[in-house]
């Protein structure tokens, strides 16, 4: 496994360098630290997102509903602020408290009922954003407070915006977890096999709860960030964003089928897609073949020849 | 007898890996012959149906059909020539009746299938095999009798000369049982070679024309029935060679009742198991493939809980209801199923020893002591001889001996009081068992408590101060490991005779 992990991070490191190798020969634009801090705000909120995906899918699980998740939350905060005339710092935490029980719902399906997290989430995918587009229909919410946009656009440390600046604070905190820690390795564990985690005694219930609600508490703060950045919301803000997410995830080497990954994965395949976009955008290739090239990269990520175990076959 | 067998192995081998499944067999299947196979778990019979029924090739020898040796390339190919093969879990679609369930992998039916002559078909040879079944009923609601009705009926479909049946009877009632046998007798009358493989041994002294005996993956004898003694039988399955391997050692055991279990009972699985466990003991559990010694232990470690009866640890009632509650009691379940619910293979050896202890390895923050997480390894490595370079290895590629060790590693860290150790050297090679028993015993010396579920009869008697034996879900009572032989465990295990 470690060696497998070592080649594919390897293989995307040598791509991340290709890739910024050609873009800086294509444009003196790129290096600029406008630009680098550009190509990263365009996609902030889901590269926020991507990070606790690299947890779920670890765990063996999915979570479909983060795009809606965003959404619900970009809008009941414009529709608090606008139309009810909530101040803002109590829409922000009702919001983030809507992440946390939309991630709760999903993880009591997920492990009190025991349905799969595919089946839960592409429903709560379906009824968040139904919630969403209940609240904002198809108004388009402007004009927060200045504030309040001003932290989505501006820069708080020098030119780094604050999402820019909490993405950095999350992956550190999250690597440490993952790499370190006992929920980190309890992760790994029930990912890699539930059962062998339950007869160690590990309450792997628990556990699926909080990654759940984690996800959704970080995919609500996530459409805050967009609400912020945009500086207006409609009922399909970051409609579709968690194929790009899952993607990113997959892309950096973490196994669909759970056990393995990283997040050192997950950062390497963030910054190429977003280098690929940024380089294809400065060549004017539309964004239609940028995605088809992304999705080439996932499908080679998919075929590189994993190690078997458990290849023998059973006898008597 | 003609002289030309309908199927025949000669010199088979089947090695996985390191393991030899099956070593020089040489089996004659004759037409008209029902042909009983015998053996303990683990002897080679599965792997030698398998390779009569195409899913696994040889590594070495010919498996011959009417003379003439063959490749089965699948079990497509060994259907096509007439090799048929029904288990004690019958495969029906539910959704399909009787009729579609029998024709399901009908290979002639062309682009339309003719439903009415199908239907007749179906109802000759429903009438053929003598049961009376509406051939238009969904297969769902069948009883597993009717269900392997249906089985046989599919294989008679296909012109089957060669049916092999594996354990057929051991789900079914007394009654469905010997209607089977029937079957079996009256599909041998018509000129099928019938191979029946059973650990009811009185079944196969009614059914059987002849009987071979296998044993680690060896051909031992094949002789008519009427030549075979039951003793002689059991003494070809234990063998006596591999049981001198093993000494036995004194008892350490002492007065103290670390577990008492009184009248356990998990419904429809086991019932009234009762029996007293003293701290220095070996209590071995002996029994045969669905005698739910496993199902027990899982009660006792708290994943499946059991429904009635009655638990005292260490003086203190308790009803035991999920690993976590056993392990801070200082209960270790070692589990005979490595990979499923053993260890985490892509893991490293490090991660899985300390997987049961892992909160004695955190900070106040959560993070994990590494070095001292690598430090017990190297210590249990040391231990316990895993051969392995470095503790950051997935364990996963480890040899079966050395994962078995690491299994125990981590359950030994623990250090629990009771640890129940389940078919402790399955699938691994001689010398890694005898390391595997100097670990219990040593265990037990330093005042544990072991109970060891094994199938491996020399392993039993070597280990345990006391035997207990069960059969289908039943205590058929505890033998003194002083007194206890192979052949009068066996006979117990298989029903031939009441414990002393």
């Amino acid at each position: 496994m470690i060696a497998r992990l070592k080649s594919w991070e390897g293989f995307l490191l040598m791509s991340l360098v290709v890739i910024i190798g050609i873009n800086a020969g294509l444009s003196p634009e790129f290096l600029t630290l406008g630009n680098q801090i550009n190509l990263f705000q365009l996609s902030i909120e889901k590269i926020i997102v991507a990070l606790v995906m690299t947890f779920i899918i670890i765990n063996g699980e999915i979570d479909l509903s983060v795009g809606s998740m965003m959404g619900l939350s970009a809008c009941a905060f414009g529709w608090m602020v606008k139309e009810q005339g909530v101040a803002a710092p109590a829409a922000i935490a009702i919001s983030l408290g809507i992440g946390v029980l939309g991630g709760a719902l999903n993880g009591w399906f997920i492990t009190r009922v025991g349905l799969p997290s595919l089946v839960v989430t592409l429903a709560t995918l379906i009824g968040f954003r139904g919630l969403a587009r209940v609240l904002v229909e198809d108004r388009g919410l402007t004009d927060f407070p200045e504030w309040f946009d001003a932290l989505g656009q501006q820069g708080l440390i020098g030119p780094l915006p604050f999402a820019l600046v909490a993405f950095a604070v999350l992956f550190g905190v999250l690597y440490i977890v993952l790499e370190r820690s006992g929920f980190g390795r309890k992760t790994q564990v029930i990912g890699t096999n539930r059962e062998v985690a339950e007869f160690a005694g590990i309450d792997t219930n628990r556990h699926k709860m909080i990654l759940f609600i984690a996800s959704g508490t970080i995919a609500a703060f996530a459409g805050l960030l967009y609400a912020a950045r945009v500086g207006a919301v409609r009922g399909d803000v970051a409609n579709g964003f968690e194929l790009d997410i899952i993607t990113i995830v997959l892309l950096g080497g973490v196994s669909i089928f759970g056990g393995t990954g990283s997040l050192t994965g997950t950062l390497l395949a963030i910054l190429i897609v977003l280098n690929i976009r940024n380089g294809m955008a400065l060549l004017n290739i539309t964004g239609h073949i940028q995605t088809g090239v992304i999705g080439l990269l996932l499908i080679a990520s998919v075929m590189v020849p994993r190690l078997k175990f458990g290849t023998r076959e059973k006898t008597a | 007898m003609s002289a030309i067998p309908t199927l025949a192995l000669r010199a088979v081998s089947k090695s996985f890996g390191m393991t030899v499944a099956l070593a020089d067999m040489t089996l004659e299947l004759f037409p008209g012959e029902v042909h009983a196979i015998v053996g303990e778990n683990g002897a080679g019979k599965s792997t030698m149906i398998k390779i009569m029924t195409g899913i696994y090739q040889p590594s070495s020898g010919q498996v011959e059909i009417g003379g003439a040796p063959v490749v089965l390339s699948g079990s497509k190919a060994a259907r096509l020539r007439g090799v048929a093969a029904i288990y004690q879990e019958p495969m029906v679609f539910p959704d399909l009746d009787v009729t579609e369930n029998i024709f399901i992998s009908a290979t002639d039916a062309g682009l339309i299938l003719d439903r009415r002559s199908m239907r007749r078909r179906a109802e000759a040879l429903i009438d053929r095999i003598g049961m009376t079944l509406d051939v238009d009923r969904e297969a769902r609601g069948l009883t597993l009798a009717e269900q392997q009705a249906v089985e046989i009926a599919r294989a008679l479909s296909q012109d089957v000369r060669v049916l092999i049946m594996d354990e057929p009877t051991s789900s079914l009632s007394a009654h469905e049982a010997a209607e089977l046998r029937r079957i079996a007798r009256s599909l041998a009358t018509a000129g099928v070679a019938v191979v029946y493989i059973s650990h009811r041994l009185e079944e196969v002294f009614e059914i059987a024309d002849r009987v071979t005996v296998i044993r680690d993956g060896r051909h031992i004898s094949t002789r008519p029935v009427s030549e075979v003694t039951p003793q002689g039988m059991i003494a070809d399955m234990v063998g006596r060679a591999v049981g001198n391997y093993f000494t036995k050692m004194p008892s350490a055991a002492q007065q103290e009742v670390v577990l008492s279990v009184r009248g356990l009972t998990r419904t429809g699985v086991f019932e009234d198991i009762t029996f007293d466990l003293h701290r220095g003991e070996v209590l071995c559990m002996a029994g045969l493939i669905g005698a739910r010694r496993t199902d027990v232990a899982l009660s006792l470690f708290g994943v499946h809980p059991a429904t009635a009866g009655e638990l005292r640890y260490k003086g203190q009632a308790v009803r035991m209801t999920s690993p976590a509650q056993a392990i801070a009691l200082g209960i270790a379940y070692v589990s005979e199923d490595r990979r499923k619910l053993g260890l985490a293979m892509p893991l490293p050896i490090r991660s899985n020893i300390s997987l049961a202890t892992l909160a004695q390895y955190l900070s106040p923050l959560g993070l994990i002591d590494r070095r001292r997480e690598r430090d017990t390894a190297m210590a249990y490595r040391e231990r316990l001889n895993i051969r392995a370079p470095d503790v950051d290895m997935a364990v996963g590629v480890l040899s079966g001996g050395n994962q078995q060790k690491v299994m125990l590693a981590k359950w030994l860290a623990m250090q629990p009081d009771l640890l129940i150790v389940d078919e402790p050297t399955r699938g691994i090679d001689v010398g890694a068992k005898a390391e595997v028993h100097d670990l219990i015993r040593a265990f037990v010396r330093g005042g544990g408590t072991a109970l060891v579920i094994s199938s491996d009869l020399p392993e039993v008697l070597a280990l345990g101060d006391r035997i207990l034996v069960m059969r289908e879900g039943r205590q058929m009572g505890i033998i003194d490991s002083a007194r206890a032989t192979q052949e009068g465990i066996m006979a117990v295990a298989t029903g031939q005779s009441e414990a002393a």
